[in-house]
């Protein structure tokens, strides 16, 4: 058998955004991979020092489009620390809610990509049919499809009025025996356990080692979730079970996902059932934002997003920092890739529901 | 539920014997930020080794150029000049210098610990001790002069090698930014070089 170097990308039909791996095979087996990242390298770190604090909210939610809601939120949280600014409870449990329908919808996306990865296409567009029920969610709750807006320096910028929560409600009736039928399918058809069961493998030692963070840590055994270990928004008020499996495997990162997604169904319906009454917004005005420094954490569907943000006294941040989940978790990848088949690299690569965006900013 | 060790500020001290500020608070959700600013970029290492001791993940790190502070008003005649601002540690605080912020994750609790590097300063790597400051540290060192010494892969990341390094340190024209994307300078530059067509 000889040895050959594979070029994947930049563009490539099982790459949703560009990406260049260059992948040295024996045969079929994978020994090594580089990755050539900065094709979508985009400057927003330099751009959102020059751009006032309430410009840069809707800056931050256009560096992604699945983790849209994320971004604007962690950033959000950090001007409020050094504001001093208090959101208001109901505001508080608007932004679980935001936060939990964009995690439903990103995960039913990824793991429906992962159907049509396998070749399993009916299911790739039952999944993506299934998760059209969120895309509706959002349209009719807050305008839009992807980026949804929700939030702003000091609470939300939406609310939802007693018919929305009924619609809401209905939605998420209507959700549940649809995911717990994909999860029992993910669970036991053989067409998705025969590509994913035992495939591109992170230990849990790997996975300290490397720093990963949510699901793709969580399938490996890492017991960390931003909502419970640093709780934010109404986090601390709910009841957040936290997935965990050991493989460390496509399949786990998969069911995590799925587990996950159905969680998210629960904790909406939580804060529906506890949505105090109040006001949307600390404050009507814009509220000056004094020098200092602060750290925000929250967890995006793919895991810990921190900010780090630096005021002076000028309008415009000093410093705004922002670490993505996948940013650690391509670092993984080269661990998942080693000693896999070729015709495994993509299910791989997809199972760390990569965002290219996300990295490079 | 915080975890920070409440002993955390002495156990820093003790790995960075040339001194430390410390700070913390906790949020109405008992979730801990502390911030360790260290005197010397010389103990970073073993304050890295000490954190990692205790179980710590590196999140990620930040550096920036803090802005120079005001000039003071000119002196009185024969008055003398007014000492520099400097940063704790003594490193001057004129612009130009660099603030890296190492933000470590203890459990859900944050932990940042800040070196600070004059001008043309250089810096340890992280990355023999957490694997995940690998990126960030590459990173640094494309966006800024700032050398991280003994990086295992100090090969750029995002940026490509044909462009000038320490982009954060210097003005980029739009138009070069989006390589002329949004107007006819790259037409006119390949007409240029290859003349208009007959």
């Amino acid at each position: 058998m000889s040895n050959f170097t594979i070029p994947v990308g930049p563009l490539h039909v099982a790459l949703e955004e560009p990406m260049y791996f260059r992948i040295d095979v024996h045969g079929e087996t994978v020994n090594n991979v580089t990755i050539n990242a900065g094709h979508v390298h985009r400057g927003i770190e330099y751009l959102i020092t020059k751009r006032n604090v309430f410009q840069n909210v809707v800056l931050t939610e256009r560096i992604c489009s699945l983790c849209s809601n994320s971004h604007p939120q962690a950033y959000s949280m950090a001007i409020e620390q050094i504001a001093g600014i208090k959101v208001p409870p109901r505001a508080e449990y608007l932004r679980a809610i935001a936060d939990e329908i964009k995690r439903v919808a990103s995960h039913l996306f990824n793991v429906g990509v992962l159907a049509h990865l396998v070749g399993f296409e009916s299911l790739f567009m039952h999944v993506m049919e299934v998760r059209e029920r969120m895309q509706d969610v959002k349209e009719s709750i807050f305008g839009n499809r992807m980026d949804i807006g929700a939030n702003t320096i000091g609470g939300v910028r939406y609310d939802i009025d007693p018919e929305r929560i009924g619609y809401l409600r209905a939605q998420l009736d209507a959700l549940v025996p649809d995911v717990e039928e994909i999860i029992d399918l993910y669970h036991t058809d053989n067409s998705i356990l025969r590509r994913t069961r035992g495939i591109g493998v992170l230990s849990h030692a790997d996975a300290l080692d490397c720093g990963v963070v949510g699901p793709v840590a969580r399938a490996a055994g890492v017991n960390y979730d931003v909502r419970v270990k640093a709780p934010y928004a109404a986090y601390d008020r709910l009841e957040v079970p936290v997935h965990i499996l050991h493989d460390g495997d496509v399949w786990s990162r998969a069911m995590i996902r799925l587990m996950e997604a159905r969680t998210a169904i629960d904790l909406i319906r939580q804060c529906l059932d506890a949505l105090p009454d109040g006001p949307t917004v600390a404050t009507a005005e814009r509220p000056a934002i004094p020098p200092g420094e602060a750290i925000a954490k929250c967890e995006a569907p793919r895991g810990e997003l921190i900010y780090y943000v630096r005021m002076t006294d000028s309008p415009k941040p000093e410093r705004v920092k922002w670490r993505v989940p996948s940013f650690l978790n391509w670092d993984a990848l080269g661990i998942m890739l080693k000693q896999a088949k070729v015709s495994d690299i993509a299910i791989i690569v997809n199972s760390i529901d990569p965002c290219i965006s996300c990295t490079e900013r | 539920m915080s975890i920070m060790p409440n002993d955390i500020e002495a156990r820093l001290l003790e790995a960075a014997p040339a001194g430390i500020q410390y700070r913390a608070t906790t949020d109405d959700k008992s979730v801990v930020t502390a911030w360790c600013t260290l005197s010397s970029a010389d103990n970073l290492l073993p304050v890295g080794r000490r954190l990692k001791d205790m179980g710590a993940r590196l999140s990620t790190i930040t550096v920036f150029q803090p802005k120079a502070p005001p000039a003071p008003p000119k002196p009185k005649e024969g008055d003398p000049p007014p000492p520099p601002v400097t940063f704790f540690g003594g490193i001057v605080s004129d612009g130009k210098g660099y603030e890296i912020h190492y933000h470590f994750d203890i459990d859900g609790d944050t932990l940042t610990v800040t070196a600070h590097v004059g001008t043309g300063g250089s810096i340890d790597s992280l990355t023999p001790l957490y694997r995940a400051a690998d990126w960030p540290e590459r990173e640094a060192m494309e966006l800024y002069s700032l050398v991280v010494r003994n990086h295992p892969n100090p090969q750029r990341l995002f940026i490509d090698s044909g462009i000038e390094g320490a982009v954060f340190e210097r003005l980029i024209p739009y138009s070069t930014l989006v390589n002329s994307a949004a107007s006819k300078s790259i037409w006119e530059k390949i007409m240029a070089q290859t003349g208009a067509p007959s």
